[in-house]
C-alpha cells in the first residue's frame, strides 16, 4: 500500500479503532477462511451493494455507473475489476478499501483554483474504467482489488483522519474514483456533515445519473480529458471521447467548481489543430473562466517507445490554448515553469505564485487580484466550498 | 470433419495405431503452418471424445480411478499408441514442470478430471510433487472442491495469489504484451512450469459464446476483466498466442462430463446435461470447435437460439487460427468418437 507523508502506524493511529477492529476482524476472516500468509493469499475485498445497476433475467446485472453499461453475468466482474454480479446483486468490491493513502498539496491533483496553499488527503482504491497505455498508475488502477495491498477504512473514519491531519479536502484520485463511487459518495457525504470537502479527481467516463449523484456531495471536480480525438480515445485509452465531454457539460450545467488536465503524449495528441480544437471546445462549452493544465508525459506502462514531452511542447499548447480563448492555462510537471502561476486575466500580474508546490497566494484577495480587484475565478475558501450545491438539471438533461 | 463413429475399443485401438504418430504429431505442428501452404497439405488435428456413463454421474462424479482409465484410452487414441504410458510420453517429459490449468470460475473443472490427469502423467515417471493444479486464487480453487496444499504424495495445488510474496499478487512484476493485450502473467506459469495442460471445462459464457481451452487461459493474466468486449475477440487468442501460454501448452483435457449450454459461466443445473464426455486435443482451437458444435447441438436439440442468435458468436476461434494456435475448420479436424458418437447430444 502507498502511503507517502503518513506513517502506516501513525495512519492508524489517526483514523482510530474503528480501522484496527476492521483489520482486526480482516484478519480473523482470513484465519477462519483458512488462507495462512504462507499462501499469499489476500482478504476478501470490502463488498458493498453497488447504487447505480439494473437485475436482468437469469442473475445478470447492467452496470449503469459508466458508459460501458458492462452486461455482467452470475460471478463475472466488470470491465474495471472491481464490480462483481453476486447472485443477481452487483457488488462493488472496493468500498473503503484503499490502496493509496497520502496527504498531498491540493497543486498536486492538480487544482489551481481550489483552497491554493491547502492539503487534501488523498485516497485511492485498485481499478479502473479504462486502461490507457500511457497510465502513470497503472500498478494500482490496472489492478483487481485482491492484487494489491489494501486497508479497509470506512467514511466517518477517512473523515476524522481529515481533520485530525487538518486537511480541509478529501481526494478522491491516483487511480479512478468512478470504479469506487459509492465509497465517494458516502465519504463525501460524511465529509460535508463534518466540515471536510471533497474533489473527485477522475477521468470523467460516467454516466450523467451517477455523476449528478455525486456532485450533491462534491466541491469540486478534476477531469482528464486525455485527448480531443476519437482515435485516442480508441487506441490509447480502449474508450471514447463523446461520454467524457458530455461529463463536461454536465459538470457546467451542475456550476461545480471544474478544472481539466490534458496530457501531452508526443506525436499522439501534440498537435496544433488538435491542441486547438480542443481549447476551442472549452471556451464554448465550459467558459473561459475553466482553467486547463498540460502536463507533461513520461514513458511508463505501455507506452515506452516515446520520450517525455518536450517543454517547447507545453509551452506551444497554452499559447495556443490562451489564443483561443482560455484565461487560465498551465504546464504541469515542469518545476519553474511561468506556465505554473496563476495571471489576473485584466492587469496581467501574477495572482499566485507557484513553484512545484510552494504557493504563494498573497496577491489574492478576496479571491480577486490585488493589484486591480478582477474576480479571479475559482473557490478560495471553505465556506464557499462547502456552500456549494449543484444546480438541478435543464429540463430533458438528466439522462437515464 | 472425419467422425470416426462408434467403434469397438478393440477395432478402435487397431484403427488407431495405424494412423500412427504421425498424425499426432501433425496436430501439433499444423498449429504452426505457414499461411501460404495450400489447404490440402496441410495436417489434421485430431481430437478424441471418449463418453461412458460412469462420467456423467452428479455430484463428485466418478472416482479418480475410472476417470484415469478413461483417460488412458483417449490418450492412446489421440496419440495412436498401443500403451498410454507412450501417448502421454509424446506430451511431457519426466523433467517437465507440468502446470494443469483448471477452471474454478462458476462452475468448475471437476477435480476427478484434473486428479485423473495428474496420476496419469505418474506413468511416464513425472513425479507428483511436479505438477501443479492451478486457478487464480487457491479461495477458488478450494470452492470447486480442490484439496489446496495437495495430499501428501499428490501433485501440488495453488492459486497463483498463493505466490504474491513474490510480488504482484503472483503476477510476473512486468507488463507483457501481445497483440491487443497487456497483462501481466502468473508466476505459476512463467516461473514454476515448463508445460501446461488445459484442463477446462465445457460450458456456454454469456459473453464469449463458449469457454473450453483456450477461455480457460483467461485465468493465467492478472486483468481478464478489461478484455471481455468484442465476445472477448481477439483477446483470447492474444492471450493465449504470447509465449508462455503457446509454446507451454501441450494438451488439453476437457471435461465435458456434464456440460453447461446456457448461463454459463456460472453454476446453473437446469443447463446441464450428462453428456459423459472427455475431450482430448493437442490443439487448443480444435478442442474448442468440437466443444462449440456439442453446444451448439444441444442447444438446437433443447430448442434454444442460437449463440448468433443471441448476438454472441464464438469470435475468437477465427482470430485464434489466425495466430496459428490451430484448426477451427470442423472440416480439418479428425474427431475420433469412443463410446457413443459424439454428435449424440440427448
Amino acid at each position: 500500500m502507498v502511503m507517502h507523508g503518513i506513517g502506516r502506524r501513525e495512519f492508524l493511529r489517526t483514523v482510530g479503532a474503528g480501522a484496527c477492529a476492521l483489520c482486526a476482524a480482516r484478519a480473523r476472516a482470513e484465519d477462519a477462511a483458512g488462507d495462512s500468509a504462507t499462501e499469499g493469499a489476500k482478504p476478501q475485498a470490502a463488498v458493498h451493494e453497488a447504487m447505480w445497476y439494473d437485475r436482468l433475467a437469469d442473475k445478470a446485472v447492467r452496470c449503469r455507473l459508466c458508459p460501458r453499461e458492462c452486461t455482467v453475468a452470475d460471478v463475472e466482474r466488470g470491465y474495471c475489476g472491481v464490480r462483481e454480479n453476486q447472485a443477481g446483486e452487483y457488488k462493488t468490491l472496493v468500498y473503503g478499501n484503499l490502496c493509496s493513502i497520502n496527504i498531498d498539496p491540493i497543486e498536486k491533483k492538480p487544482l489551481f483554483h481550489y483552497l491554493p496553499g491547502t492539503t487534501a488527503l488523498s485516497v485511492a482504491t485498485a481499478g479502473c474504467n479504462m486502461e490507457c497505455k500511457f497510465c502513470q498508475n497503472w500498478r494500482v488502477s490496472q489492478y483487481r482489488p485482491e492484487q494489491v495491498e489494501s486497508i479497509v477504512i470506512p467514511p466517518e473514519n477517512l473523515v476524522r483522519a481529515a481533520k485530525t491531519r487538518r486537511a480541509p479536502t478529501l481526494a478522491y484520485t491516483y487511480t479512478e474514483p468512478v470504479v469506487f463511487a459509492e465509497y465517494v459518495h458516502d465519504t463525501a457525504a460524511v465529509g460535508r456533515k463534518e466540515g471536510v470537502g471533497s474533489v473527485m479527481i477522475s477521468n470523467g467516463y460516467i454516466r450523467e445519473p451517477a455523476l449528478r449523484d455525486l456532485c450533491k456531495v462534491l466541491t469540486a471536480v478534476k477531469i482528464d480529458l486525455k485527448a480531443f480525438s476519437e482515435k485516442f480515445y480508441k487506441e490509447q485509452c480502449a474508450a471514447k471521447l463523446a461520454p467524457v465531454l458530455a461529463t463536461l457539460e454536465v459538470l457546467k450545467d451542475t456550476g461545480i467548481h471544474t478544472e481539466v488536465v490534458t496530457l501531452i503524449v508526443p506525436t499522439l495528441n501534440d498537435s496544433a489543430e488538435e491542441i486547438a480544437g480542443l481549447a476551442k471546445w472549452l471556451v464554448s462549452h465550459m467558459g473561459p473562466d475553466v482553467p486547463l493544465h498540460f502536463s507533461r508525459f513520461h514513458p511508463l506502462y505501455r507506452v515506452n517507445n516515446l520520450p517525455p514531452t518536450p517543454l517547447e511542447t507545453l509551452t506551444r499548447a497554452r499559447k495556443i490554448s490562451m489564443d483561443a480563448g482560455l484565461r487560465y492555462v498551465y504546464i504541469g510537471n515542469v518545476p519553474f515553469s511561468e506556465g505554473e502561476s496563476t495571471y489576473c486575466p485584466s492587469c496581467g500580474k501574477v495572482v499566485i505564485k507557484r513553484v512545484g508546490y510552494n504557493v504563494d497566494a498573497s496577491m489574492l484577495r478576496s479571491g480577486g487580484c490585488a493589484s486591480c480587484g478582477h474576480k479571479i475565478a475559482g473557490v478560495w475558501s471553505q465556506d464557499d466550498a462547502l456552500a456549494f450545491k449543484p444546480k438541478p438539471p435543464k429540463e430533458g438533461k438528466a439522462g437515464g | 470433419m472425419t467422425d470416426h463413429g462408434t467403434m469397438k475399443r478393440r477395432e478402435f485401438l487397431a484403427r488407431a495405431a495405424a494412423v500412427s504418430a504421425a498424425v499426432a504429431g501433425a496436430a501439433v505442428a499444423g498449429r504452426r503452418a505457414p499461411a501460404g501452404e495450400t489447404a490440402a497439405r496441410l495436417p489434421q488435428s485430431r481430437v478424441v471424445v471418449i463418453r461412458h456413463e460412469s462420467l456423467a454421474a452428479e455430484g463428485q462424479g466418478p472416482p479418480v480411478s475410472r476417470v484415469r482409465e478413461l483417460l488412458d484410452e483417449a490418450a492412446r487414441a489421440l496419440g495412436g499408441d498401443a500403451k498410454a504410458a507412450d501417448a502421454w510420453a509424446r506430451w511431457f517429459k519426466p523433467a517437465d514442470r507440468v502446470g494443469v490449468k483448471v477452471n474454478c470460475l462458476g462452475y468448475s473443472t471437476r477435480p476427478a478430471v484434473a486428479s485423473a490427469l495428474a496420476t496419469a502423467l505418474g506413468a511416464i515417471g513425472l513425479a507428483p510433487d511436479r505438477t501443479i493444479l492451478w486457478d487464480r486464487t487457491s479461495r477458488e480453487l478450494r470452492a470447486a472442491g480442490y484439496d489446496v496444499g495437495g495430499a501428501a504424495r499428490g501433485p501440488r495445488c495453488f492459486g497463483t495469489d498463493a505466490l504474491a510474496s513474490r510480488g504482484n499478487g503472483g503476477y510476473t512484476a512486468d507488463v507483457l504484451t501481445s497483440g491487443e493485450i497487456g497483462s501481466l502473467f502468473s508466476r505459476i506459469v512463467a516461473d514454476e512450469t515448463t508445460a501446461l495442460a488445459s484442463a477446462c471445462i465445457l460450458k456456454d459464457h454469456n459473453i464469449a459464446g463458449l469457454t473450453c481451452a483456450l477461455k480457460n487461459f483467461f485465468g493465467a493474466i492478472h486483468n481478464p476483466n478489461k478484455y471481455h468486449e468484442n465476445g472477448c475477440d481477439p483477446f483470447i487468442a492474444d492471450a493465449c498466442a504470447h509465449p508462455l501460454i503457446r509454446e507451454r501448452l501441450r494438451l488439453v483435457v476437457c471435461d465435458a462430463t456434464r456440460p453447461q449450454f446456457q448461463g454459463g459461466p456460472s453454476f446453473r443445473p437446469q443447463w446441464q446435461w450428462p453428456y459423459g464426455g472427455l475431450i482430448l486435443g493437442t490443439d487448443p482451437v480444435a478442442v474448442d470447435r468440437v466443444a462449440l458444435e456439442i453446444l451448439s447441438k444441444k442447444r438446437a436439440a433443447a430448442g434454444m437460439p442460437t449463440l448468433d442468435a443471441e448476438k454472441r458468436p464464438v469470435r475468437y476461434l477465427a482470430s485464434a487460427e489466425a495466430r496459428g494456435l490451430g484448426t477451427a475448420n470442423l472440416e480439418r479436424i479428425e474427431v475420433m468418437s469412443i463410446g457413443k458418437t459424439w454428435l449424440d447430444v440427448g
